[in-house]
């Protein structure tokens, strides 16, 4: 914004916008000051804030009980590889779209589309038969077949929505200088769609870190992921809210530090298309 | 400008994607479909007789389903309300220039990070809990009963619940595209001496138009089939209050372990799903076009 | 396991990412999978695996721990599709005689001589065979009784005997009521599940002289004991007990309890070690036990008989390490285990005649004897009053139940949530539970 702002105008703003941000926030913060709580300090009534008896004693009770390492190292691999995979598979399909669009291009974009509202309790049954058959049963390779194919219609869409945005004016440009299709991809397409990839591979290791479904329901002890882990303190024992917090803490940390971090990569390529 | 050659280029590099949504589509589905017609339950093993439509007849007179439906279109709109309204009400605020942008920019994005049983499970026991949360003492500190979230007002306290974890999204779109607003045709307005909210009601909203329809779009796909947070809260309770077509089908197949009736539901689920889909892509289509 | 490996092998061949895959190399150790809730027994179970270990260092653990509702869906779709994830498998007593006839369970017949099949107690053992062969091994059994707090009882002036009535109960939860404070006279299970609140009431409902089925499977909840039933536990919980009580299981009881916020609970005996720990528990010195209620003129206790148990599923690869692990973990040495290390007030309850008969425990477990008593009351042949067609407790031991139980106990959830009252609560009741038992064709038999 060009205009002039007045100190004021900008200070009420700050100071609405830091209420609002912070009560929005303010369940993870909970959460995470909670963790370092004795269980009777958690449930105190008044509630304590700040100044209470840091403690580390949940982390080491959740960790004795359950790996969290290799739920953590299951998770990573599971969320990053279905999501390689995916844009291997998906923006060579965005880019011929976007590119060389044909009259059945949009039809097929929205069927894809559609396939995402299957309801996965719905095929539950088949699909266990099919990975029982398979031997895909607790691989962490049978997950990222179906995280992949999960979040397969939003990454092709999200990089069509990207790539249409590159004018087609360049490309003839550089056509015209006699660059060859090889030359142009890598030196004029890539550099201006790498932020939407960027973007749209961010965005899928979100959505695949945190599918709860799938990965509970077939997976056992190998391949499982944070999600299973999460759910083995989903209920209630004993006094319970500081442990909860602790693996709760455990569970998001890893997936929120990478999106604070690369939250401008993210938010860049994440518009599906909304701006002009 | 496309050749034979490239057409055929762009073909062949589709075809995965296509192959592989397919088969995930037809497979999958087609079994659903043949459960369906079976008399199959899990602890009853043994023949699975054919029985044509008796398992969608006894899903679709369940007393649960037309309540499922009503649920999950107060869900799906509820939280598209929530989230819209609140995203657009967010980018103006985070649009304007002050201090600590970035802060205030990650602790607003930061709910989207979080997994949806953790946000379930500690909104549940932390906040919502009519005796130990947080909401409770605030209550009690102002002197009123606590009130029993989950269980006098399950489907909004789930409403709610999604909402926090979506609005982040919203936000982002909205505020990129609002962002991308050409900066002197609000000066330009200015100077005319339109107040704040004409400058917001005539340029603005419709600039977010294809925005929202993009948030609109999004979130029905994930919100048609909103589960875990209903597991981890109120287990679709109490009665059929927070049942969704979703819980209504994993009860069948997995708490009866009915699969025949679990999968006539599921076939329903997507039939009624495809209607959403097709009105959605209606409109969409209109607006994206444009 | 080959198999598996074999095909594992192939699915990585496909090219995608084959460096990912989980492929352990080819030892010596056999790997038990082995499925669990997420309960205090099991989890103290977890922390003590290292004398196993140690005895049969070839042997690895893997524990998955889920919450009870998710562990059955787990597990029963594994067996039932012989999915094969799980060496060994927690279920209840419930399951265990449908599985076994359905030849989902290995006997459990290798098990070691020094087991002494015989020190289970009676009930127990009878509860976990089928024709005379045990299919599993019980981990800890559990009756019901009622839990109060001794000190609010004498504050308020009211004694609970030892075998009291309901409206005993009732005249307690009133007297110990302090809404003040935050001390609600009775804290009962609301959360909606044939294993959570249909366990509650379904044992209230026998207590009652009330019952499931007629001898022709006609649903009985239009009954006048049924509405008895009804109406008191809502009335109870809507006058004495806590704030969301619609959502409060087991667990979320427990919790309540141990933090002084219940007069009286009733429930699982399994409790008591729980409620009765200074650990864990701010009331744990001022505990009292009181057997199931009962309606005056009705001789039932509510037949509540639940026992958690360790099954090896049919068919498992290593069926022989995990009957040694089996065997381990429900044996007298664990009990010795969990007594060393944590005290015999936490040793399982309920699955063996010599743990009773050990004074350390009669002395470190004051409600050893109320626990002993209340299982061996429950007669599982005939839960309910009256002439009926099924067997149970406080279930009935069809395989449909778990799906009636869940969709009944949905509507008596609502009634507690105030969204009807007991009269249309047991309307719906009927009507779902005839549907559905048609349906399954019990009625035409």
């Amino acid at each position: 914004m060009a205009r002039a702002v007045t100190t004021k105008t900008k200070a009420i703003n700050t100071a609405i916008a830091w209420t609002i941000a912070i009560l929005i926030f303010f369940p993870i913060l909970w959460t995470v000051l909670t963790s370092f709580k004795s269980e009777g300090t958690a449930i105190a009534d008044p509630p304590v804030f700040l100044f209470f008896d840091w403690t580390l004693e949940n982390y080491a009770t959740v960790q004795e009980r359950s790996s969290y390492f290799r739920h953590f190292m299951n998770s990573v691999v599971i969320s990053v590889g279905s999501t390689i995979i995916g844009l291997a598979i998906g923006i060579p399909a965005a880019w011929a779209m976007a590119f060389v669009p044909g009259k059945q291009t949009k039809n097929v974009l929205m069927w894809m589309l559609s396939t995402k509202m299957l309801p996965p309790v719905g095929v539950l049954v088949p699909l266990y038969l099919i990975f029982r058959d398979w031997g895909l049963l607790d691989t962490r390779i049978g997950l990222i077949i179906v995280l992949t194919l999960i979040n397969l219609p939003i990454i092709v869409w999200m990089l069509y929505t990207y790539f249409r945005e590159i004018p087609n004016d360049i490309l003839e440009a550089a056509r015209m200088d006699g660059a060859t299709l090889r030359s142009e991809v890598i030196y004029v397409l890539l550099p201006m769609a790498v932020p939407g990839i960027a973007s749209t591979l961010l965005l899928n290791i979100i959505l695949a870190w945190n599918e709860a479904f799938w990965t509970l329901n077939l997976t056992a002890a190998n391949a499982a992921p944070l999600t299973a882990f999460i759910a083995s303190y989903s209920s209630p024992e004993g006094l319970f809210y500081a442990k909860l917090s602790a693996a709760s803490t455990m569970a998001i940390a890893p997936i929120l530090i990478m999106g604070w971090f690369s939250q401008k990569q993210l938010v860049r390529g994440l518009t599906f298309g909304a701006v002009k | 400008m496309a050749t034979q050659h490239s057409r055929a280029a762009a073909r062949f590099m589709i075809a995965p994607s296509v192959v592989l949504l397919l088969a995930w589509m037809l497979i999958p589905l087609g079994m659903t479909l043949y459960f369906s017609f079976l008399r199959y339950n899990l602890l009853m093993p043994g023949n699975n007789p054919f029985v044509g439509f008796e398992n969608y007849a006894y899903f679709v007179t369940d007393p649960a389903f037309q309540a499922a439906i009503v649920n999950t279109l107060l869900l799906v709109g509820g939280i598209l309300l929530i989230t819209v309204v609140g995203g657009i009400a967010l980018a103006v605020l985070l649009d304007q220039p002050m201090w600590g942008t970035g802060i205030v920019r990650i602790m607003v994005i930061s709910p989207f990070f979080v997994m949806p049983t953790v946000s379930a499970l500690v909104w549940k026991n932390m906040f919502m809990n009519p005796v130990n949360g947080l909401f409770a003492y605030i209550a009690e500190v102002l002197g009123m009963q606590p009130f029993d979230f989950l269980t006098q007002a399950p489907l909004a306290s789930i409403i709610g619940i999604v909402s926090w974890q979506w609005l982040p999204f919203a936000t982002l779109i909205l505020l990129t595209a609002m962002q991308s607003l050409d900066s002197e045709q609000l000066e330009a307005s200015e100077m005319d001496g339109a107040s704040a909210w004409s400058r917001f009601y005539y340029i603005k909203l419709p600039h977010l138009a294809r925005a929202i329809t993009v948030v609109v779009l999004i979130q029905t796909i994930f919100l048609l089939s909103i589960f875990a947070e209903i597991l981890v809260t109120t287990n679709g309770g109490p009665g059929t209050a927070s049942t969704n077509l979703t819980y209504l089908v994993y009860a069948e197949s997995l708490l009866r372990f009915d699969v025949g009736t679990g999968s006539a539901g599921g076939v329903i689920a997507i039939i009624l799903a495809n209607i959403v889909a097709i009105f959605l892509m209606r409109m969409i289509g209109k607006n994206l076009d444009a | 396991m080959t198999i598996k490996r074999t095909l594992m092998g192939s699915a990585a061949g496909f090219g995608i990412a084959a460096g990912l895959a989980t492929a352990g190399l080819a030892q010596d150790t056999t790997t038990l999978t082995i499925a669990t809730v997420n309960n205090g027994d099991m989890i103290r179970m977890q922390g003590l695996t290292s004398d196993f270990t140690e005895q049969h260092p070839n042997i690895e653990l893997e524990w998955v721990t889920l919450e009870e509702n998710v562990l059955r869906q787990r597990v029963t779709q594994d067996i039932a599709t012989q999915g094969g994830q799980f060496d060994v498998m927690t279920i209840g007593v419930y399951e265990v005689p449908i599985w076994a006839e359905q030849g989902w369970l290995t006997p459990l017949d290798d098990l070691p001589e020094d087991y002494n099949t015989d020190d289970l107690l009676p009930s127990i053992r009878e509860a976990l065979s089928v024709d005379g062969q045990l299919y599993a091994a019980p981990f800890y059994g559990e009756s019901a009784m009622v839990m109060y707090r001794t000190d609010l009882a004498e504050e308020a002036g009211v004694t609970i005997p030892d075998q009291p009535t309901w409206s005993d109960i009732k005249t307690a939860a009133e007297a110990m009521t302090n809404e003040d404070e935050g001390i609600y006279g009775i804290c009962l299970r609301g959360k909606p599940g044939w294993g959570e609140n249909m366990a509650l009431i379904s044992a209230m409902a026998n207590s009652y002289g009330a019952r499931w089925f007629d001898m022709d499977w006609q649903a009985q909840f239009d009954s006048e004991a049924w509405n008895e039933v009804l109406t008191d536990y809502l009335d109870l919980m809507n006058n004495y007990g806590p704030p969301g009580a619609a959502a409060n299981g087991f667990n979320e009881n427990l919790s309540l309890f141990q933090q002084g916020k219940c007069g009286m609970w009733i429930d699982a005996t399994v409790a008591a070690s729980f409620v009765t720990d200074p650990e864990d528990s701010q009331v744990a010195d001022s505990v009292g036990f009181a057997q199931f209620p009962n309606k005056e003129g009705v001789d039932n206790h509510g037949n509540w008989l639940w026992i958690w148990t360790l099954a090896v599923p049919a068919g498992s690869q290593q069926s022989e390490a995990a009957q040694e692990f089996v065997a381990w973990a429900t044996s007298q040495e664990y009990t010795n285990l969990v007594a060393e290390n944590e005290g015999w007030r936490a040793a399982p309850p309920g699955t063996r005649t010599s743990l009773y008969e050990n004074p350390e425990y009669q002395e470190a477990a004051p409600f050893a004897q109320m626990t002993l008593n209340s299982i061996n009351a429950v007669d599982t042949t005939a839960p309910a009053e009256g002439e009926i067609p099924y067997t149970g407790a406080q279930y009935v031991a069809i395989p449909e139940f778990q799906g009636i139980g869940t969709a009944v106990g949905q509507t008596f959830s609502a009634a507690l949530a105030g969204q009807m009252d007991a009269e249309q609560a047991l309307q719906a009741a009927q009507q779902t539970t005839q549907r559905e038992i048609d349906r399954a064709g019990y009625g035409s038999n």
